[in-house]
């Protein structure tokens, strides 16, 4: 539905295929410029490092939809108080969420998809480092993308308990995306840092997989990883299946 | 008050006015229009302040909203020995001065953003009937409080540039740094002007707003040599955003004749921010003169 209404309005897609374009062609000569001298850094090629920060912004930007601008966003139907359909409706608020955000996937995917093909073809992303590597990377990238599900449910959720407002939300995500090496690889932070983002559940939905693909992490790694994202993943579902039990319990809409 | 110059026979009309009341006159005008204008933006902070959380939160998204520039010049570009010929001080102090305009920017010009919405609500037409400028009042319909959170993060950025950067501050280079600054607000406001423009003549939307300040977010904190010469030349001459940190952070580090323009253009990005400016004004005006209410 989204993209037949997209496609049906050029302009709401043209402005942000553009964006994106010129995003990923700065992206690409900055770290061409980057490594113009120097071989290795972090323990990345100039390869590794460009293919990551390029996949990086595909994943940045096609990962969620942005449902502010159509007033769809959680924090917006509280405000109005149409999240109470949402639990009138023969099918269950917690579904509901999730049949929304797996849709919202599934749209972003096609386009990051077409994106990734678009920068394999033109050499400026390198292929899996191999195969093993590709296939760890895409269940560690499924996984990863559940553990973002859960995280990004968790600050929908709070707004049932606090007036939530768009700055908030959009700076939580920046710490996530911060915390995850969407801008910039995880290997070239401070070595306190990473240690302590590998307590935190962000970095196993991009770092990980991304490390994998390009060969920062040895495929044999991924079940160790996996396994670390999985006991996210449990535990995430678990606070946020609690959490929608309460929210059902107490809807709060601003207005009485 | 007006006077009447001594002398001379009686003439059709009130009889003429000296230059000094005129002056003074349009001094007077020009104090009101500004006490007006900071009476309004004053009412609009006070009305922001009313929900301090989301007062504060707005200025922590501004620096967060930077943050991702702050990550990548602080924190990648610290671990290599430099990039397009830049060290990392140079480079901070590129993006030092693009953060320093933009939020300044920001804070007069971006309320230009929202003139598609005002454009079809027909507020428009109400401005044209009231005793102020419309673009004055398109600039005061609102104050962008993220605006502060973009210029603290461009002086953050400013400081770790001083850190890192060996330079002597002469009055020379601040009087220059100052001009830079003043001429960066000047493209970015002339770029957004000249959107506006177009949105009184055609509905745009926000879209080519946002679009305008991506490029300017992508591309102008970094020394526009890395890109090839057709993308360097259409950043300089067709969309300027190398007028906005670029060129004076060249000038200012002593390298302006490295930046592919000819030094006389990137001493003189101060004038041409706010030639651009004057150029983008007079186009609003004729644009202006050309709306057509959108009730017909």
């Amino acid at each position: 539905m989204t993209l037949i209404t997209d496609f049906g309005q050029p302009a709401t897609i043209v402005t942000p295929l553009l964006m994106v374009a010129t995003q990923l062609m700065l992206t690409y000569w900055l770290w061409r410029a980057l490594y113009a001298h120097v071989h290795s850094s972090a323990g990345l090629t100039a390869g590794q490092a460009t293919s990551y920060a390029l996949l990086g912004v595909l994943y940045l930007r096609f990962r969620a939809q942005n449902r502010w601008p159509n007033g769809d966003a959680m924090q917006q139907l509280m405000l109005d108080g149409t999240i109470a359909y949402w639990f009138v409706r023969p099918v269950s608020p917690r579904r509901y969420y999730l049949i929304r955000s797996a849709g919202d996937l599934a749209y972003g995917g096609m386009w990051g998809a077409l994106g990734y093909g678009i920068c394999l073809a033109a050499g400026a992303v390198q292929p899996p480092a191999s195969a093993q590597g590709a296939l760890a990377t895409l269940v560690t990238l499924a996984i990863g993308l559940v553990v973002l599900y859960y995280v990004q449910l968790c600050v929908d959720l709070s707004c049932f308990w606090s007036a939530v407002n768009d700055q908030t939300v959009i700076a939580v995500q920046f710490v996530v995306n911060l915390l995850a090496g969407a801008f910039a690889p995880v290997w070239y932070f401070p070595g306190w840092f990473q240690r302590a983002d590998e307590f935190l559940p962000f970095q196993a939905s991009l770092n990980v997989p991304l490390s994998l693909y390009v060969g920062r992490l040895p495929a044999g790694t991924v079940y160790r990883e996996a396994a670390l994202q999985l006991a996210w993943a449990i535990g995430l579902g678990l606070v946020t299946w609690r959490l929608w039990r309460r929210a059902a319990a107490r809807v709060t809409v601003l207005g009485g | 008050m007006a006077a009447v110059a001594a002398g001379g026979r009686p003439r059709h009309g009130a009889g003429r006015l000296t230059l000094i009341t005129v002056a003074a006159e349009r001094w007077q005008a020009f104090r009101r229009a500004w006490r007006v204008a900071l009476r309004i933006s004053g009412l609009n902070f006070q009305a922001r302040l009313q929900y301090r959380l989301d007062f504060v939160s707005s200025i922590f998204l501004g620096i967060v909203w930077q943050s991702s520039v702050l990550v990548f010049v602080g924190i990648v570009l610290t671990r290599f020995p430099g990039i397009g010929g830049w060290g990392a001080g140079g480079v901070l102090l590129i993006a030092a001065i693009r953060l320093l305009s933009h939020g300044i920017s920001t804070v007069t010009f971006s309320p230009l953003w929202w003139i598609g919405d005002q454009v079809g609500e027909g507020l428009i037409d109400i401005y044209l009937v009231r005793p102020l400028p419309v673009y004055r009042q398109v600039l005061l319909s609102r104050f962008p409080i993220n605006a502060i959170g973009d210029f603290a993060a461009g002086l953050l950025l400013f400081g770790l540039a001083l850190a890192r950067l060996q330079l002597d501050w002469t009055p020379a280079r601040i009087g220059y740094l100052i001009a830079a600054v003043i001429g960066g607000v000047g493209v970015e406001a002339a770029l957004a002007t000249l959107l506006a423009s177009a949105s009184l003549l055609v509905m745009i939307g926000r879209a080519p707003f946002q679009w305008l300040d991506s490029l300017l977010g992508s591309f102008g904190n970094y020394p526009l040599r890395i890109l090839p010469v057709p993308a360097r030349d259409v950043l300089t001459f067709v969309i300027p955003i190398a007028f906005v940190g670029y060129l004076p952070a060249a000038v200012l580090t002593s390298r302006a004749d490295t930046t592919g323009v000819a030094q006389w253009l990137a001493y003189g990005a101060p004038v041409v921010g706010v030639t651009l400016y004057i150029g983008s004004r007079l186009a609003w005006y004729v644009a202006l003169r050309r709306y057509g209410s959108v009730g017909g």
